[in-house]
């Protein structure tokens, strides 16, 4: 398979995935058979791609031109395929479970969850894979578009609130903030790709670097920087293979992403010029940072202490990135991979219980780990991933941090990796 | 819109049906007529048509009460003035420059500047109210409160698309004129922002689906007379992008609200169980609205703050962003009613084989807002028509 086939297919298949387990819904034997099958040949998709990446191969698809010189448009790059190996790796585990989960919580309108989740999965995707700004922006918009069904799944007065306030949120953000950064770039730069080293270099003074800068942190609000937040908690009412996608698999992670994106393929060396808002943004990641840990520790209810946890992590993403240096981008990049490696795991876990009648306080937690020794086991690996215990995946990332931190004289922030550990 | 209004027509009153029918093509024609006039008088002409024809076809379609009659009363009450206003406009300007066409506007020697811009002003304002711009949209909610859905659809579609198409053939021709052309700029901008701002919190606050749509209209009629301030092609362009865009969300929901069979917003409750052909006319026009990406609506805000940037007018583009959020949030409403409720009591389901004739109207709006996806031929069709309005522009 070539590259450009693999390219069309890693984003293809999910959306023919969700066509299938609608039409495909009855027996729930078929649709789980379905569900599955999609998840794999994205998976394989993934892994095809990531080694055609290590081959130094090059793949680009263009798939429209929605406006003069700016093209619809995905392509091969090694940020892209890492994060379509961790979506695509861990949503195949993540279908199994679905499937379980489902089943076990008799789940109302079964088929409309995945193929949701599977829509969540192509725009994450898309979004991975974007060759430019605006195919990114439009795949961020499908991504809150597609997962905001997930949120108000249940139906009832509380997740419909809960989806109110994840759109609001999200689009608000997105319209409000990202967009009008994204037209400010394109005055600047002209109709241009994401390229290594950026294209906003030499060509912005400070005040417009600094103001581009906070409007694109702000406006990536799935990397739930406060005081943009508020989704994420308000996720947490859905059920858990919702939870699961939103908070490990897609939104979050494509969060990361794309503040990854923007820092290394549209500012580059602007960053420079953008120390203020960059020192600013730190203070309010290292607030967010400290609070959500704090908060997840008053929590009782499991989702929120895991809601509020994930947050803490993710927001070790942006702090990467605002570092505004090699090692802080390889950092980010590699807490990217950890969190959506621990965060679903914690998940999933906590989701799964005997007779599907999870408990919802963490207390009621208690001696599980006996009648489930495998599940909670995994449990308390993420955990320690989470909190960055060695040999864990979650440490290298924070130790990359605290280095990347210090290698730019930023002791105080060398400080944050830690304070996310409950 | 003409096979949709043919579907509709069928609801009024066996005796009335041909009056109808006729009086909808008296407003397209009074609309399509003001578009080709050559001068002042001609569009005059032409508005007057469409908008005597559309208080008759108000009247009609009202519904058995007080209400939907009133609402005519008030269209026309709101018309006379703004057409006594329109002729004394257009006579100003003939007394400050002598006449001539359109076309020949921004080169006309004008003996009294102020005259000129007291004319052209008088004009444009008389076809903001005709176009339901706010703060002159005051008959709007009246007109079409309260009667059947042939009436929204006519007036939203055709009259304020024509109306709005009028008011920019009119300001390009103005707008290059050195004497006229910084007041019609002020004028325009400050009516662009105040109907953004007042359509925009009227949408949000309406719990009924058809005056929804109409402050949504206003809101994005705003956009569009902010494009045209710009006062070049650019913006021209960006204008009638938008225009564009409006026709297609507004034909999208009204005609999802007719097959629906109901006009408040509650109706919409389940709605993509029992029609779901409505249903994804109504999301996509709620996504246009919003500005989501590769629908129209999105084209259009993305050419007007690109317009808008390279002009400087920053405070444009804002105005452009504030729409668009606002569009998120009754958008958003009309998406979570129609997939995420049930409805409160058992609907029944209009199976009236007439109803397929919306089936045309509803493709032709989801095509036109998937347009998004291939937008080059709107676009250059756009950039023409912007060329030749702009003829004379720096």
């Amino acid at each position: 398979m070539s590259a450009e086939l693999a390219l069309a297919g890693v984003i293809a298949a999910p959306l023919l995935q969700a066509l299938l387990v609608i039409v495909l819904s009855r027996p729930p034997g078929l649709r789980d058979v379905t569900h599955f099958a999609g998840a794999a040949v994205t998976a394989l998709c993934a892994v095809l791609l990531l080694n055609a990446t290590a081959q130094g191969e090059v793949a680009r698809i263009a798939v429209a031109r929605p406006l003069p010189n700016v093209e619809l448009a995905f392509a091969l790059e090694p940020l892209g395929a890492l994060a379509a190996m961790v979506i695509g790796g861990l949503g195949l585990l993540h279908a199994l479970h679905t499937a379980g989960m489902v089943r076990a919580a008799k789940e109302k309108a079964p088929a409309r969850l995945m193929a949701f989740i599977a829509l969540t999965t192509a725009a994450s995707m898309a979004a991975a894979f974007s060759a430019n700004l605006f195919t990114f922006f439009v795949a961020y918009q499908a991504l809150i578009l597609a997962s905001f069904p997930l949120v108000a799944h249940r139906g009832d007065e509380e997740a419909r609130k809960s989806a109110r306030t994840y759109l609001a949120v999200l689009l608000a953000a997105s319209i409000g903030l990202l967009l009008p950064a994204m037209v400010w770039t394109y005055a600047i730069a002209g109709p241009h790709e994401f390229r290594a080293g950026g294209v906003l270099g030499g060509r912005v003074d400070a005040m417009t670097a600094n103001a581009l800068l906070t409007l694109y942190v702000l406006g990536l609000a799935m990397t739930a920087i406060p005081p943009l937040h508020r989704w994420l908690p308000a996720s947490s009412n859905a059920p858990f293979p919702a939870i699961v996608t939103i908070q490990a698999l897609a939104v979050l992670p494509i969060g990361g992403v794309g503040i990854l994106k923007v820092a290394a393929f549209e500012f580059g060396a602007a960053l420079n010029e953008a120390v203020i808002a960059g020192r600013a943004l730190l203070v309010v990641v290292g607030v967010g940072m400290c609070g959500a840990a704090l908060i997840a520790l008053s929590k009782r209810d499991v989702r929120e202490r895991l809601a509020y946890s994930v947050m803490g992590q993710s927001l070790a993403v942006v702090m990467g990135a605002l570092l505004a240096s090699p090692i802080g981008f390889f950092a980010a990049a590699l807490q990217v991979v950890a969190v959506a490696c621990a965060a679903s795991t914690l998940l999933m876990a906590a989701g799964t219980t005997p007779g599907g009648d999870w408990p919802r306080n963490a207390p009621d937690y208690a001696g599980l780990g006996r009648v489930m020794p495998w599940t909670f086991a995994g449990f308390a690996l993420a955990s320690a991933s989470m909190i960055g215990m060695p040999p864990f995946s979650g440490a290298w990332a924070k130790l990359w941090l605290l280095t990347a931190a210090a290698s730019v004289d930023l002791v105080w922030a060398a400080g944050l990796p830690a304070s996310p550990r409950c | 819109m003409l096979t949709g209004a043919g579907g509709l027509i069928k609801e009024l009153p066996a005796r009335v049906a041909p009056f109808a029918s006729a009086l909808t093509l008296c407003v397209s024609a009074g609309w399509s007529g003001a578009l080709l006039a050559p001068n002042l008088i001609g569009v005059f002409a032409g508005v007057e048509t469409a908008w005597l024809a559309a208080v008759g076809l108000v009247a009609l379609s009202a519904v058995r009460d007080n209400a939907g009659l009133n609402g005519a009363f008030r269209m026309l009450a709101a018309g006379g003035a703004a057409s006594a206003l329109m002729l004394l406009g257009a006579g100003l300007w003939w007394r400050a420059a002598g006449g001539g066409t359109l076309a020949m506007m921004s080169l006309a020697q004008i003996d009294a500047p102020g005259l000129a811009i007291a004319g052209v002003s008088l004009v444009l304002a008389a076809l903001a109210l005709k176009a339901a711009i706010a703060p002159l949209h005051l008959w709007l909610p009246a007109a079409i409160g309260r009667t059947r859905a042939l009436a929204p659809l006519v007036l939203g579609v055709v009259g304020v698309l024509g109306a709005l198409m009028a008011l920019t053939r009119v300001a390009a021709a103005a707008l290059p004129a050195p004497d006229l052309g910084a007041a019609v700029a002020a004028g325009l901008g400050v009516l662009g922002v105040a109907s953004v701002v007042i359509g925009s919190v009227q949408a949000i606050g309406s719990t009924n689906l058809i005056r929804l749509t109409a402050y949504a209209g206003v809101a994005q009629g705003g956009c569009a007379l902010l494009s045209v301030a710009l006062g070049s092609p650019a913006g021209f362009a960006a204008g009638l992008v938008q225009i564009a865009a409006l026709g297609a969300a507004a034909l999208a929901l009204l005609g999802g609200a007719a097959a629906s069979g109901g006009s408040s917003l509650s109706a919409l409750d389940g709605l993509a169980r029992r029609a779901p052909l409505a249903s994804v006319a109504i999301t996509a026009g709620a996504l246009s609205l919003m500005g989501a990406p590769l629908t129209l609506g999105f084209l259009g805000r993305w050419r007007m703050i690109e317009a808008s940037v390279g002009a400087d007018w920053w405070w444009a583009a804002a105005a452009a962003i504030a729409a668009s959020l606002a569009g998120v949030f009754y958008g958003g409403r009309l998406i979570e009613r129609v997939y995420f409720r049930r409805a409160a009591e058992a609907q029944e389901i209009n199976r009236d084989p007439w109803r397929f004739a919306l089936t045309p109207a509803l493709a032709a709006s989801i095509v036109a807002i998937g347009v998004g996806l291939a937008p080059a031929p709107l676009l250059n069709a756009a950039t023409v028509a912007a060329s030749m309005l702009s003829r004379g522009a720096p």
